[in-house]
């Protein structure tokens, strides 16, 4: 029994490790992964293109817009008058800007309305009147990039607004109703914890490891299988005295060996290159053992239900894309409407990402992700009871 | 499988929460830092966990056990510096965890808080007229063209397309002949008197038909399900379309004559076209933030270029003439790839 296990642990491993190339991918693929993951995957939007509409034609609306256009969230795009060529200090009118907005040239107009500085003006006077206006048109096609424009334009023009109101209390003295002296404004200070910079890569490398422990797990072992079942090297090992449960241990101790390696390397190169803390190193690895239960015995029950390599990738990739979209790596799953909230609930790559996280960034103790833990071992073992049964069926 | 995609981008991928779970210490414990309380809740985008009696040591456990994602702290004295209108500052405790969820609550937080006080002021000392009872002192009107209800789903579509035909195509076809070339049974090809455009038409023709029907589904469904405009022209769509199908075909065809074997060939497809497709080609992530080395690779992979092409004719009604560019960004990568491939391909039958 125990030479029989170790016999086929042997064979798989050499098969695997002698083909060169995918060991150099097996190393190279999640550095890559790790990288792009860690530095593309940031929501933040600065420079966005804007065309400005200066309709006002004043020293204050000039003053706004320089001002505006200082912090580098928006960035002032030429746009040509009527088509023609924008010669001199020929301002761009209406028409040519929204022009601009539908080519994609730019994604926001900003357009301050005649009047802007007199109705300014006459508010800081204290006489009551319209407000100044100013339109901001943007393109919503990327609801993001244009929720930021139209929010620092606001933020802006509120500023300016308070400004006003402050100089025109300092002017006029103590007014009836006001006592104190400040404005009596309320700030708001945030203090960040575990993170305090808000780096993306921070919370996405742990991410990464659960998305890279999956993928071999799942796909490359279920391929793995497909291909013996290919060429049918499957059969000839069944003829052997082997039985079926030796086997299927055997088969999965490679991959999960190189899951641990990707993964320890991952969590090695984050920590160095971005920074990321390590902690709580047991109870991660008694996480990272169950998790990985749940992951082969998925990627087993893929390969029993397919022929060839190509099923068996197209049965991964089926699983693997709703498992990593639903888990809450890339996007937070208190967005999602809530009928797909309670469907992450039986997603082993959510629990297990929330307590890679909770653990690596937030160093919390057994006791605060338990729950994370039962589920993990609760699905664990479902699905590899579920897997054995099929395979053994499969190969009987 | 297209249309499951689609549904799981477009109702699973919103960056865009409310309802975070905040929990507060009052270390006023006033009359008037309970209905500041109130009203910073009554907005929704805040969702009050832990009712009373907290103090600043239960801020970590509760981060800890993931029950509230921040924690707003109002100091002593906040009711008194609020009725005598001093400046203060009310903290509030942010789990960065995820870090893009932080940046949007600290970025909520703030007009939320504003319009608490300002509700306080004004029901409970009677406030200042200036502020309550007038309009604001300048009047941004924001008006979202395209899009007026910023649906998430109308910018994800084209993605969805994009990577669905990227995945498809890419895989498929570099798995099929790398699996001929296995078996062997690609010299069996070789050996019958069918010339190779023909062989390599035969092949790629079939996976051609499917990416056309893939992205016609996910079209169609993205219109019905979602409600995504159809404004630009027909024509330069289908154009947009075959150009981009020829490319990732085209990559496939390398990517198998190259790796020979389907193992090699899926992470390396995994990696060349999945991976771009999803991170760097501006369908969830904007490109122009990413470090100058990624923009590069952004910049020479076709799906950037389709998904732009896509989202011109779909959401701001462009033809052919806006869309230009990315077309002839996408012809030049076909074609390196279609001559790689059949380059290399021809080489192996000589």
């Amino acid at each position: 029994m125990r030479a029989a296990f170790y016999a086929v642990m042997v064979k798989e491993l050499r098969q695997t490790i002698r083909d060169r190339r995918m060991m150099a991918l097996l190393l190279v693929a999640p550095l890559v992964q790790l990288f792009v993951f860690g530095s593309a995957a940031n929501l933040e939007v600065e420079h966005i293109p804007t065309a400005v509409v200066d309709h006002d034609r004043t020293i204050d609306s000039r003053e706004a817009i320089r001002r505006l256009l200082a912090d580098g969230t928006l960035d002032e795009v030429r746009v040509d008058v009527h088509g023609g060529n924008a010669s001199g200090d020929a301002a761009p009118d209406i028409d040519s800007a929204t022009r601009a907005l539908v080519q994609g040239r730019v994604a926001a107009v900003v357009v301050i309305e005649v009047g802007y500085s007199r109705h300014l003006t006459r508010s800081a006077s204290g006489a009551r009147g319209t407000p100044a206006r100013v339109q901001v048109i943007v393109d919503g096609g990327d609801p993001n990039r244009s929720s930021v424009a139209s929010s620092a334009v606001g933020r802006f023009f509120q500023a300016v607004g308070a400004d006003v109101v402050t100089t025109r209390i300092f002017r006029s003295g103590p007014q009836s109703g006001v006592v104190g002296t400040g404005s009596g404004e309320v700030s708001l200070a945030p203090r960040v914890l575990y993170n305090p910079r808000l780096e993306t890569a921070v919370y996405m490398v742990p991410g990464i490891s659960a998305m890279l422990l999956l993928l071999i797990t799942t796909i490359i072992m279920s391929m793995g299988l497909a291909r013996e079942r290919e060429s049918g090297t499957l059969e000839q090992i069944q003829v052997t005295p082997v039985s079926p449960l030796v086997l299927l241990v055997a088969k999965m101790l490679p991959f999960a060996f190189i899951g641990l390696f990707d993964w320890i390397l991952a969590t090695v190169v984050g920590a160095y290159v971005f920074d990321v803390p390590i902690a709580g190193s047991l109870l991660l690895l008694g996480a990272t053992l169950l998790y990985l239960m749940n992951t082969l015995s998925v990627g087993l029950l893929i390969s029993t239900v397919s022929a060839t390599q190509q099923q068996a990738f197209l049965g991964g990739f089926l699983f693997m894309m709703p498992a990593s979209l639903l888990s809450g790596i890339m996007t937070p799953i208190r967005s999602m409407p809530d009928w797909l909230q309670v469907l992450t609930v039986v997603n082993p790559v959510r629990h297990y990402q929330e307590i890679i996280r909770a653990v690596l960034l937030r160093g919390v103790g057994p006791a605060d992700i338990a729950a994370q833990l039962a589920a993990l071992a609760i699905f664990g073992t479902v699905l590899s009871l579920f897997a054995a049964t099929r395979f053994r069926k499969t190969v009987a | 499988m297209p249309v499951l995609l689609l549904v799981l981008f477009g109702y699973g991928v919103s960056f865009d929460a409310d309802h975070l779970p905040t929990a507060v210490i009052d270390d006023d414990g006033t009359e008037l830092s309970r209905s500041f309380t109130e009203h910073f809740f009554a907005s929704g985008e805040f969702e009050r966990v832990e009712a009373e009696g907290l103090t600043a040591e239960h801020a970590e456990d509760l981060f800890q056990s993931q029950r509230a994602i921040a924690v707003m702290v109002i100091p002593r004295q906040f009711g008194h510096h609020l009725m005598r209108r001093e400046s203060q500052s009310v903290q509030l405790l942010i789990d960065g965890v995820e870090a893009n969820l932080a940046s949007q609550v600290e970025a909520k937080a703030q007009p939320v808080l504003q319009s608490a006080v300002l509700a306080v002021q004004h029901t409970s000392i009677g406030g200042p007229r200036m502020m309550a009872t007038r309009g604001p002192i300048v009047d941004v009107r924001a008006t979202m063209w395209f899009n007026p209800a910023s649906r998430s789903a109308l910018f994800l579509v084209p993605g969805v397309v994009a990577f669905i035909l990227a995945v498809v195509c890419v895989l498929l076809t570099s798995l099929t002949l790398a699996r001929e070339y296995e078996r062997g049974s690609i010299q069996q090809l070789f050996v019958t008197p069918v010339r190779i455009p023909e062989i390599l038409v035969g092949k790629l023709l079939p996976y051609f038909a499917l990416g056309a029907v893939a992205a016609l589904l996910v079209v169609t469904a993205g219109t019905w399900i979602f409600d995504v405009p159809f404004r630009g022209s027909l024509p330069a769509l289908v154009l947009a379309t075959t150009i981009f199908l020829i490319c990732v075909l085209g990559q496939g065809l390398v990517i198998s004559v190259v790796t020979k074997n389907q193992m090699v060939a899926t992470q390396v497809a995994t990696m060349t076209s999945m991976l771009p497709a999803l991170l760097l080609s501006g369908f969830l992530f904007p490109i122009a933030n990413m470090p100058k080395p990624l923009q590069l690779i952004s910049g020479v992979l076709p799906p950037r270029y389709f998904i732009d092409a896509l989202r011109a004719i779909l959401l701001r009604g462009n033809g052919f003439a806006e869309i230009a560019p990315d077309l002839v960004a996408m012809s030049i990568f076909a074609l390196v790839m279609l001559v790689v491939g059949i380059r290399r391909f021809s080489r192996e039958i000589a």
